[in-house]
């Protein structure tokens, strides 16, 4: 007999003039797995941190338990049995994994002091419940991957016995064999008659592990589906509203067989513990994937091109002539551009405008004698608008009014202003709807035909797949294998990704 | 489509820049309400007189705060301008008083040693703090003693005085009854206002102050670009040792102990963040009159300097709470 642990009903929240939540409702089943999804900027995040008592709602209703609800704090929401495990790693990062789980509850000795020793025996408890027991709970969280971080949070929170266990984009920053972990994880707890929230990107992670999905698009509740009862393609259409354009799969063939645009040789990173480095090529008009463990230096080895961090030993090329990059301002100088992993914290300023951002590394475009030309600035950035299709209010609002996918668009329109011969690119989706992310995989198509070499490195296989001409396997800070278009399978490149790999550190990602 | 963008773009655009007026007119009825306050609590307060003499007191101060707001705007603080301004004052009293010269050439030699000396202060905070990533509220610290003790060392502890007449005329001069000093620092303000919002410099100090590392990955010069702002606020305490030279007739090394917080409380009782990347230097020029406007007119209605110095301390306590929640609303 399903019975409702949590109704909710017209939710309205507002900022400023900006209607963030506008009209949600929905409700969840005792014990049932329940998915929220919707294009970035839909309602989701604001919907959990009200849940979560972060800040109150205008108007509507929530009943949980058959009591009504209206948290005032995060510690409210707890007393009421709802947990939510956040987007942002809320961990404390010098202590010890076993004092971030018993954070909430220290253990005490009969003196008062800090039981130290059941702290830690409850912490390997916690760990090994969720099947984390290769993690020494005594090692700080610094220490941890991004991914093994997720976990202990997780952990954490199911330390407090709550009733709705709410996970923000839990899988993130997971690899796939940590995501298989974290389903075994949930179908755990559901089995414990707990209620899940998943909140999530990916449909066939929705589609496998959930009972339930509800879809949101412009702050409103468009419909809730029975899982068995639907597809991915149905909840998609009520995602974007429209039937998705079916560029993803039609890959063009192109002329890639012009120069060499950038090459490596031994170029080693400092993380890189081989002391042959990395050699790879890139030429005019291709698109090179590179694909790989969580671990296994990708991004170590873009930063080295791109001289975000220093190299330690090797060469690099552009059109065949050697380079020597001391600084970002070089690479940039040589016509190579670098869209980082993490856009908050490196890619966008976001208390500045859009139309800011956009001329961030361009500055002599919109400028004269050192001078800024404010007018021209405006311009371009509303040039750069209409042909990226950014969906903002006016290009003077802060970046950080923006949804994930349209300020991902910034930080691409920034580097487009530059016109880049070299695009490489770090995730370049991460954290971007689907309808947004279709318009950037055209983007990055359309630059390539307009002959520019791009450099990706993903952890979504079907991305780089999607996308490029080639793809190279890294493992261990080394290419293991290149792929090519016609031999493009998923298989053929986690084999490559895992085969020289025997540790259990990392999974393709 | 474009009646709808538009449609969706403006009132976004007017409630930005309400909230910006919002932000900085708060600061201006702040100062506003100050003014009539005192005006009608004292009868002396708005005479002719005791403008000129608010008008001065600011004067120090306000350069000196201008200087720190770039610092301040890069997530920076420099806690030595005290002491630089004051060794600035002893090698420009060394140099005014040299035997053997004419006055022209004393006047011109003594601003630039003065000034040097204080753009070679800020130069080394700057570069010693982003060459090596280090916390500039420690480096300055350093260079507060450095500098206080290299005051007290060159100038044997004594006092310089006896400058040439026309430097001292200068540093009294009235316009319509406002001084001249005053309108240097205006001046200098107006300048920096200028720098910070129509140059490129000024935009990249404010890219800076919110996110360092995509400035530096955009391709631009970070370390110079904070050097820069760090020589700024040295060569800004340079003028201000001119400037108290010429007001004071004299040059101690013990000038200008607790400038620095001073200036420091103007800017962010002026609105800039202390986190960087926000604020003005119109805020800070409230700010500073803000902070002259009470102590002068504290004096006025009869409470001690004691008084004024407790009631200084709440207002910048209250300057940041309301400034908490200017953050936290702009925000959302």
């Amino acid at each position: 007999m399903p019975q409702n642990i949590l109704t909710v009903s017209e939710l309205k929240k507002h900022f400023g003039g900006v209607r963030a939540l506008d009209g949600v409702s929905f409700s969840l089943t005792r014990g049932e797995t329940h998915a929220l999804v919707g294009e970035n900027g839909a309602g989701k995040s604001t919907l959990i941190k009200t849940l979560s008592g972060a800040f109150p709602f205008d108007s509507g209703d929530i009943v949980l338990d058959d009591a009504p609800y209206r948290p005032d704090s995060p510690h409210e929401a707890k007393a009421r049995g709802l947990q939510v495990v956040h987007q942002e790693f809320n961990l404390l990062n010098h202590l010890s994994v076993a004092e971030n789980i018993s954070i909430e509850a220290m253990p005490r000795t009969r003196f008062g002091i800090l039981d130290r020793a059941e702290m830690n025996r409850r912490a390997r408890a916690a760990l090994d419940a969720i099947g984390l027991g290769d993690i020494d709970v005594r090692a700080t969280v610094q220490s941890l991957g991004i991914a093994h971080r997720q976990l202990v949070e997780i952990a954490r929170a199911l330390q407090s016995d709550s009733s709705i266990l709410i996970l923000d984009e839990p899988t993130a920053t997971l690899t796939e064999r940590e995501t298989k972990r974290l389903f075994d994880i949930v179908a755990d707890i559901k089995s414990r008659g707990v209620t899940v929230v998943f909140v999530t990107h990916h449909l066939n992670e929705v589609f496998a592990i959930c009972d339930r999905v509800t879809i949101f698009r412009n702050g409103k509740t468009i419909a809730t589906e029975v899982i068995a009862e639907t597809t991915p393609a149905a909840v998609v259409r009520h995602m974007v509203g429209r039937e998705l354009a079916t560029e993803r799969n039609t890959y063009q063939n192109r002329d890639i067989s012009g120069k060499c645009a950038l090459s490596t040789h031994n170029l080693k990173v400092a993380s890189n513990p081989h002391p042959e480095g990395l050699d790879i090529a890139v030429h005019y008009g291709e698109i090179v994937g590179i694909a790989g463990l969580v671990g296994a230096g990708r991004t170590e080895f873009l930063r080295g091109i791109f001289a975000a961090d220093p190299i330690v030993s090797g060469h690099l090329a552009r059109n065949g002539t050697p380079m020597v990059f001391r600084s970002p301002r070089d690479a940039i100088s040589a016509g190579i551009a670098f869209v980082t992993e993490d856009r908050k914290e490196e890619g966008l300023i976001l208390d500045m405008p859009i139309s800011a951002n956009v001329s961030l590394a361009n500055m002599a475009s919109v400028s004269g004698h050192g001078l800024m030309r404010f007018g021209l600035e405006r311009q371009r950035a509303e040039d750069h608008r209409a042909k990226l299709q950014i969906k903002c209010g006016s290009v003077s609002d802060a970046a950080s009014s923006m949804s994930g996918g349209n300020q991902q668009k910034v930080v691409l329109a920034k580097w487009l202003a530059r016109t880049p011969e070299v695009l490489i690119l770090d995730e370049p989706t991460r954290g971007v709807d689907v309808g947004a992310k279709a318009e950037i995989y055209g983007i990055l198509r359309k630059l390539a035909q307009e002959g520019a070499g791009l450099l990706i490195v993903s952890s979504e296989l079907p991305e780089l797949m999607t996308l490029c001409d080639r793809i190279l396997v890294m493992a261990n800070h080394r290419i293991v294998g290149s792929v090519s278009r016609d031999d493009f399978t998923e298989e053929h490149i986690l084999k490559l990704a895992y085969g020289q790999n025997g540790t259990e550190e990392g999974t393709i990602a | 489509m474009t009646t709808e963008t538009r449609m969706l773009s403006a009132p976004s655009r007017r409630a930005v820049s309400v909230r910006a007026i919002i932000n900085n007119a708060g600061i201006g009825l702040a100062l506003l309400a100050l003014i009539l306050f005192f005006s009608l609590a004292s009868e002396f307060f708005l005479t002719a007189n005791n403008i000129t003499n608010i008008l001065t007191q600011i004067t120090i101060n306000l350069i000196l705060a201008v200087g720190m707001t770039f610092v301040i705007l890069i997530g920076g603080i420099d806690l030595s301008v005290g002491s630089v301004m004051a060794f600035a004052a002893v090698v420009a009293g060394k140099a005014i008083t040299l035997p053997g010269l004419g006055v022209v050439e004393l006047i011109a030699l003594a601003c630039v040693a003065g000034l040097l000396t204080g753009l070679i202060s800020g130069l080394l905070n700057g570069v010693i703090s982003a060459y090596w990533g280090l916390p500039s509220f420690i480096i300055t610290l350093g260079m507060l003693n450095i500098a206080r003790g290299a005051a007290l060392h060159v100038s044997d502890a004594q006092t310089i005085y006896s400058f040439p007449f026309a430097f001292e005329e200068f540093g009294s001069a009235l316009i319509y009854g406002v001084p001249v000093v005053f309108l240097v620092a205006l001046l200098i303000t107006l300048l920096a206002w200028f720098v910070l919002n129509w140059t490129v410099f000024g935009r990249l100090l404010y890219g800076i102050g919110n996110n360092e590392e995509a400035v530096r990955l955009a391709g631009h010069h970070v370390f110079w670009l904070k050097v820069a702002a760090f020589t700024i606020c040295g060569f800004t305490a340079g003028i201000a040792a001119i400037i108290y030279m010429a007001r004071l007739s004299i040059s101690s090394p013990i000038a200008g102990i607790g400038f620095e917080l001073n200036a420091i409380a103007a800017v962010i009782i002026g609105g800039t963040s202390l986190a960087g990347g926000r604020g003005s230097v119109i805020g800070t020029l409230l700010g500073a009159f803000i902070i002259g406007v009470l102590a002068n007119g504290l004096i006025l209605i009869g409470l001690n300097d004691f008084m004024r110095q407790m009631i200084t301390g709440v207002v910048i306590i209250v300057a940041v709470i309301l400034d908490h929640y200017r953050a936290k609303y702009s925000a959302t």
